[in-house]
């Protein structure tokens, strides 16, 4: 009986382990622009940069870690501007975001990707 | 603009629910759910599908109202436009078809004061497409009726659609079918894909030209088999009424369903798609339709 039971939290944790792995958050404390635009991250990006779709024409890169390296994946710079330009203006199979985002949104997610390490 | 985050499930609640809860781990990496909260706006008992407006599903989609399939018919037979409902979008394990599933009615006050959007009247196969003028990525006036002769494959698309499942998935997997058929220059040359925005305000030639580039990786000679077009509101209307295209636009956000329709070389419709399809099925039936004849069809 308790070995069944022990089976069972084994599992159970094993479930938990699964689904905690899904995303991986940022560990430092989020200000509330950051808050902000890991909503607008979870809502608009993570569907494609988290867990592409196999036939998507081009894979979307991952961005976790983004402003760590010296170049974005599509080989400018890795600074705001050039981020904020390809959210606004797509990049590629990417899709403009242009009039969808507001300003200060684009910010936001900005700000958060910088702490999606 | 806030909702709850996922939450891992910390607390345990018996054996019964320990099994519920591995029966689903072992589905995590087939299905993923998220829950919805939205309004029925509108149903349809011929394809199982109810539009539900709902707010912004994190993982999944932004704030809209779209199209969902339900398995159950008598689901779909119980709601009315107007019912506030809740429920869980199941995203399949190719995550290439959804439907939702545990439909509850939280609110049936406000049911039938909601004003149904009048049904299209689509085309049936072996009927006549209406030739409207396009203007492709180049700003060249294009017809449908130009591609007299070849099979024609058109779908429907706007650039800024956000939503992996929907246009992306769209425009890759017309993609896929333009480099296989390019593999068979007697298929090449008789057969045309076109891709139509409904979102002509935005998708400007130039703005469709980098589009379409975008899945030529690069090769403009693409375009001679595949052009990226739009038109004028009117225009669209009629082409989205014949095809059964229906689309909404508000706040620079378009709810849309999806639409394939192949047009045979003699310019009546073969075949219609939504939701249900493959590329390879695409492109075998638009090969398939290149080569036969309209008095072979009628056979």
């Amino acid at each position: 009986m308790i070995r069944g039971s022990l089976l069972l939290v084994g599992f159970y944790a094993a479930f938990i382990l699964m689904a905690c792995a899904r995303k991986e958050q940022p560990s430092e404390p989020l200000s509330n622009a950051e808050i902000e635009g890991q909503w607008l991250y979870d809502t608009h990006c993570a569907e494609c940069h988290e867990n592409p779709q196999p036939d998507l024409h081009k894979q979307p890169p991952n961005l976790h870690g983004l402003f760590l390296r010296k170049s974005l994946p599509s080989g400018v710079p890795a600074e705001d501007e050039q981020v904020r330009e390809t959210i606004i203006e797509g990049r590629g199979t990417m899709p403009a975001f242009d009039r969808r985002l507001r300003e200060e949104d684009v910010k936001d997610l900005v700000k958060y990707l910088r702490k999606l390490k | 603009m806030h909702s709850e985050k996922p939450q891992c499930p910390f607390n345990v609640v018996g054996a019964i629910g320990l099994v519920l809860l591995l029966a689903a781990s072992v589905g995590c990496n087939r299905t993923k759910k998220y829950p919805l909260q939205g309004e029925v706006v509108a149903k349809n008992t011929a394809t199982n599908e109810i539009t539900v407006k709902h707010g912004d599903i994190p993982g999944f989609m932004p704030a809209m109202a779209m199209p969902y399939r339900v398995k159950d018919p008598a689901v779909v037979q119980e709601l009315q436009p107007g019912d506030k409902i809740a429920a869980e979008v199941v995203l399949g394990k190719d995550q290439s078809d959804y439907w939702l599933e545990d439909v509850r009615i939280t609110d049936e006050s406000a049911r039938g004061q909601a004003k149904p959007p009048a049904a299209p009247h689509m085309l049936m196969p072996g009927e006549r497409v209406p030739d409207v003028a396009l203007i492709n990525q180049d700003g060249r006036t294009i017809h449908l009726s130009d591609f007299a002769g070849k099979a024609l494959l058109v779908t429907f698309i706007y650039t800024r659609c956000p939503m992996p499942n929907f246009c992306p998935r769209l425009s890759s997997q017309f993609a896929r079918i333009h480099d296989e058929l390019k593999r068979n220059p007697e298929d090449y040359s008789k057969t045309h894909l076109l891709t139509i925005s409904f979102d002509p305000k935005y998708d400007t030639p130039a703005v469709l030209r980098k589009y379409g580039l975008a899945y030529l990786d690069g090769d403009q000679s693409g375009f001679s088999h595949w052009d990226f077009a739009s038109t004028n509101p009117g225009d669209l209307a009629r082409v989205a009424q014949a095809f059964g295209l229906q689309y909404e636009e508000e706040d620079n956000q378009i709810s849309h369903n999806m639409s394939i329709v192949l047009i045979a070389p003699d310019g009546t419709v073969a075949k219609f798609w939504s939701t249900d399809w493959t590329w390879t099925e695409l492109m075998e039936s638009t090969q398939h339709a290149a080569h036969v004849t309209a008095q072979d069809r009628g056979k």
